[in-house]
């Protein structure tokens, strides 16, 4: 064997999964396309934000890297929805592209037991039996071999970019698509399928009019993502604000016909959550005006980044509807938008570790199980990484529960539904928000991290003065008085917020503002997050009565043929996962749980 | 569940065991039309009927034995039917003795005698009907009166579901304006106002569909009626005039109705459990006292109490409200206050108008929407529906307290869940889909 394990991408899951399984003390090889490519925000230049916010921090308390990338190229940072309420709330920032992508690299060069290598992986090699992954194939002839492999090919397996009438078989607009790895696997039986995203124009900042547009600034305040240190220091850049019109959308409408979308070029369904600016106005048709931000894309350039304006209508249409926006007139395009469609493998073929059920010891994670977003491919490389290492050590894999982690919906979405378009999270996906919030990753998974080896004793003790602190502050709230009641009665009032308590409680301010946060949101919303904890309790029980991955449903007298061929199919791992299959009956959950509760063999 | 077995034949009366004109057995399992056809006088034409198709013949005591009737055999092949396993149904006559034969003859051939709720358990293992309908199988089997029955029957055909449905669907489109503003930052989306009025009217929906759990459980179980007043005040005369037969003692001794007597009619349609007490007197007579002890138990639980006083010695008399009826007895020997509900046990005066009184008193707050109401009949389901409507009710306050809004989706999704578990889940998906269908977000 060349090395234990194999990592091929060098995308947002691909750095994930080499860190872990190198960090882990695995030898471990890391095949990207171009080594000048790792860590590219080849979209919006920001990370975090609703939910995905979240999913950075549960990277980070698991032993990831994303939130430490972000934290030291950050150019703005706020948190979404303060207003809304503690559960939904999240942090996202604005990143400097150039500094994160070259921080990404400069930490994969300084991790131990790391190598990397800059080929195209067109093929995988099979064991005799043809069931088991012992390595890849190269463009250049390489054939290196592994224990493990982990693929993350993002969008380039066979991506093709859409330019209105122009094509090109590219990943990101002029890098190469990987030609050849797509119709392997289809080959070797692998279900694949199309996907399509999109990604609007560059303009350059000094050929706009920013006085015509609103600014948006980020919070004064700037908190890291990552729960190891306390405070960064980073350069703060605003936003900008401006709006399409009526001209904008006539501009659109007369174009639509040469849309690669509506002339039928593009076959991979795109995301309905992100519609490209022709989608919406399709759609949309009373609107008379959406909104775009202008977001810079790092400090030492000038490309600015359209975000609301997505299109892959020909290019001489997105310089006609950007100049007709208010601000964006005079506009240098300095890189056109376009669409990129690329194949999917289809994640019902997954076990809830991410390995395959076609071949053994190959780990699948990122946009190449159907998912979009630099968070959601982070979160599945970091447990791909970390459950092929898992494979390695012969031990149980690492499955998060949806009670967890935003990390544990997505998987076990992908797993157990699948997904027809690019798959984001969002809040609303989770049945157990509350219990999901950015500021507690560190007590729900810090521990984890620590199990399978990733988490570091520091972050262990850190995690415990943590912990001590909330008792502290809570101790003080039960002791002290505020008004007629006690600290914690007046905290549990809508009108009082802890700022007030600040002010009579001077003690308070030797506390931390995480800390503070935290007992604040568990003070007031101590009945809900209760009522959520029985919740979970009863979710618990189904998710409790594990199913072994070799039960023969076929033996299982009553089961109706619809649901025996879905979970045969899907082969859950917990009758909890079972319940959450779309078509299975009931009844032939119930007749499920009288089976599993005799040991989990068939009865 | 467990306890059933699930590969044997089984067999039962279907309709109950009482003489009648007609009487439907059932027998449901594997092999159940081979083993029959055994003792059919058209073997032939049984094993050959095809599915829900009736063949007409006798039925014999074992292969060649003595003819026990003539009966019409509704043939249920795999996959069909109530149980959706192969299946016979017979229609026999109703003779006590006869049904007594085919039952023991049909038990000799080596069938076994279902278990209550065992059809209706294998329909389910089948797959043929989800919890909603299973229960309402269950209560059209329980079930007294002609009108519960035909409310039993419209629940098969969905007219719950589909109030319940139309209810979830508004609550669907309300959760996705909220979610959406949950899913996405607040400079992303529409300004928002809550959609308070929208809210407060899917509440008063399943607020009214849940009411009517007290009226369908008067018609599915029977209301109780407990008769109560001092002794010799002529309770079990009344007892036996309500119920027109004798079924109590009647005479002119005090305390005779020791403990108490119960039993079912029919007052205008609804089915009534009529209790007759001992009198509430003092006693020394230590079974007696257990007996007033019991009674004044009766009394708790009671739909409606019946309190007899006697026109010629007024004693105590209870206050009245909704659930206690005073009525003054012995009617023909002195005159009862005016204007008070009297009746003579003798003569049978005054009957008519106590009868029209219960009957209003036991429908009371529900006759008059009656027949386009839709009744709630299951604990269960009653249990979901308050819950949701008490769950949509702490949204509201929460609403008006300016609590922040991923609070109330708590109590919304609460709603949502107990209705989804009444008529189909409603997953995050969903949810998803109808925001992205109504909304126009994402940068």
């Amino acid at each position: 064997m060349d090395y234990d394990a194999i990592v091929v991408g060098g995308g947002h899951a691909g750095i994930e999964a080499c860190l872990a399984l190198a960090r882990i003390g695995y030898k471990t090889l890391l095949i990207t396309q171009n080594l000048d490519s790792i860590g590219r925000l080849s979209c919006n230049p920001a990370i975090g934000g609703l939910s995905k916010g979240n999913i950075v921090r549960e990277v980070d308390a698991l032993g990831g890297e994303m939130a430490h990338l972000i934290d030291h190229s950050m150019i703005q940072y706020r948190i979404l929805n303060r207003r809304r309420g503690p559960a939904v709330q999240a942090p996202r920032a604005q990143a400097d592209k150039f500094t994160y992508a070259r921080l990404a690299k400069e930490t994969l060069e300084a991790q131990a037991k790391l190598a990397l290598f800059m080929d195209t992986v067109v093929d995988i090699l099979l064991d005799k039996e043809g069931k088991r992954i012992i390595g890849v194939k190269t463009e250049r002839g390489h054939s290196i071999s592994a224990r493990v492999v982990v693929l993350t090919t993002g969008t380039f397996m066979d991506g093709r970019i859409f330019i209105g009438e122009y094509d090109a078989p590219h990943g990101r607009l002029d890098e190469p698509a990987a030609i050849g790895l797509g119709d392997a696997l289809r080959k070797k039986g692998f279900p694949l399928g199309r996907m399509k995203t999109g990604t609007p124009a560059r303009v350059r900042s000094s050929s706009l009019d920013f006085s015509k547009m609103e600014i948006q600034d980020g919070d004064p305040i700037l908190m890291p993502f990552s729960f190891d240190y306390d405070s960064v220091e980073r350069p703060m850049l605003p936003c900008h604000i401006t709006w399409t019109n009526a001209k904008t959308h006539k501009i659109i409408q007369k174009n639509i016909h040469r849309s690669p979308l509506y002339g039928g070029k593009i076959v991979g369904l795109g995301p309905r959550y992100c519609p490209s600016i022709e989608d919406k106005v399709v759609r949309f048709p009373e609107r008379d005006h959406h909104q775009i931000f202008v977001e810079p894309e790092g400090i030492g350039t000038e490309e600015m980044y359209l975000n609301g304006v997505s299109s892959s209508l020909p290019e001489d249409v997105q310089w006609d509807f950007i100049h007709s926006i208010v601000g964006l007139e005079e506009a240098e395009v300095m890189r056109p938008g376009y669409a990129v469609e690329y194949d999917y493998i289809d994640p019902l073929n997954l076990y809830p570790s991410l390995e395959s059920m076609h071949v053994e010891n190959l780990f699948i994670a990122g946009q190449t199980n159907g998912t979009s977003g630099y968070e959601e491919a982070a979160c599945q490389g970091l447990l791909a990484g970390i459950n092929a290492a898992q494979k390695l050590k012969g031990e149980k894999p690492l499955i998060l529960a949806r009670n967890e982690a935003y990390t544990g919906v997505l998987i076990d979405d992908l797993v157990t539904l699948g997904t027809e378009e690019p798959y984001r999270m969002f809040t609303s996906r989770a049945e157990y928000r509350l219990n999901l919030r950015h500021d507690s990753c560190d007590q729900r998974l810090t521990q984890k991290g620590y199990d399978v080896g990733l988490q570091t004793e520091e972050n262990l003790m850190r995690l415990k003065a943590k912990l001590e602190k909330i008792e502290a502050v809570k101790d003080l709230l039960g002791k002290r008085r505020y008004g007629q009641k006690s600290a914690v009665e007046a905290l549990k009032m809508p009108e009082v917020t802890m700022e007030h308590l600040q002010e009579v409680i001077s003690e308070l301010s030797e506390f931390e503002e995480p800390i503070r946060y935290q007992v604040e949101l568990e003070v007031k919303y101590a009945g809900y997050i209760n009522r959520q904890d029985r919740q979970i309790s009863r979710f618990e029980k189904l998710e409790s009565l594990e199913i072994p991955l070799d039960f023969d449903y076929d033996a299982l007298d009553g089961l109706s043929t619809e649901s025996r061929e879905k979970l045969k199919k899907i082969r859950p791992h917990s009758v909890g996962q079972a319940t959450r299959i779309s078509g299975v009956r009931n009844g032939d959950i119930a007749i499920l749980i009288v089976h599993v509760d005799k040991g989990g063999r068939n009865a | 569940m467990e306890s059933y077995n699930r590969d044997d034949i089984i067999f039962a009366l279907a309709t109950p065991w009482a003489q009648s004109a007609l009487a439907v057995i059932r027998v449901s399992g594997e092999g159940c039309r081979q083993l029959l056809s055994t003792s059919f006088s058209r073997p032939k034409a049984l094993l050959e009927a095809k599915n829900a198709t009736v063949v007409h013949g006798y039925l014999t005591d074992g292969p060649k034995g003595p003819v026990l009737d003539e009966v019409v055999v509704a043939v249920y092949t795999q996959g069909h039917g109530y149980t959706a396993e192969e299946a016979l149904e017979f229609t026999c006559h109703g003779s006590l003795p006869g049904l007594r034969r085919i039952l023991s003859s049909f038990k000799r051939l080596g069938m076994r005698n279902a278990e209550g709720g065992e059809f209706t358990f294998r329909a389910f293992l089948h797959g043929r009907m989800d919890l909603t309908q299973a229960e309402a199988v269950q209560e059209l089997i329980a079930s007294q009166s002609e009108r519960s029955q035909a409310l039993a029957l419209s629940r098969l055909e969905g007219s719950l579901k589909q109030q319940i449905q139309a209810s979830k669907e508004k609550l669907l489109t309300l959760l996705a304006h909220v979610e959406v503003q949950l899913d996405y930052a607040e400079d992303e989306v529409d300004d928002f106002t809550f959609p308070r009025q929208e809210l407060e009217e899917i509440r008063q929906a399943l607020a009214l569909l849940s009411s009517t759990y007290a009226v369908g459980r008067l018609y599915g179980q029977g209301a109780r009626i407990v008769l109560a007043g001092a002794t010799n005040v002529g309770k079990s005369t009344l007892f036996n005039l309500l119920l027109k037969q004798d079924r109590s003692i009647v005479s002119d001794i005090k305390g005779t109705t020791r403990d108490y007597i119960e039993a079912d009619c029919l007052i205008e349609g609804i089915p009534v459990r009529l209790y007759d007490t001992a009198g509430l007197r003092e006693s020394l007579d230590t079974i007696e006292s257990a007996g007033i002890q019991k009674t004044e138990q009766l009394i708790g639980q009671a739909d409606l109490v019946i309190f007899l006083v006697d026109s010629s010695e007024v004693g105590h008399i209870p206050p009245k409200d909704e659930r206690t009826l005073i009525v003054y007895s012995k009617s023909d020997l002195f005159k009862a206050p005016e204007g008070e509900l009297a009746i003579s046990a003798q003569s049978g005066h005054g009957i008519r108008a106590l009868v029209a009184e219960i009957a209003k008193r036991l429908g009371a707050g529900f006759g008059s929407t009656g027949d386009e109401l839709v009744i709630i009949e299951s604990e269960r389901q009653h249990l979901l529906l308050s819950g949701a409507a008490q769950a949509l009710g702490r949204a509201l306050t929460l609403v008006d307290t300016d609590v922040p809004l991923d609070i109330v989706a708590v109590e919304l999704g609460e709603a949502m869940q107990n209705l989804g578990e009444l008529t189909g889940e409603v997953t995050p998906a969903d949810i998803l889909t109808k925001i992205f269908s109504g909304f126009c977000v994402g940068k």
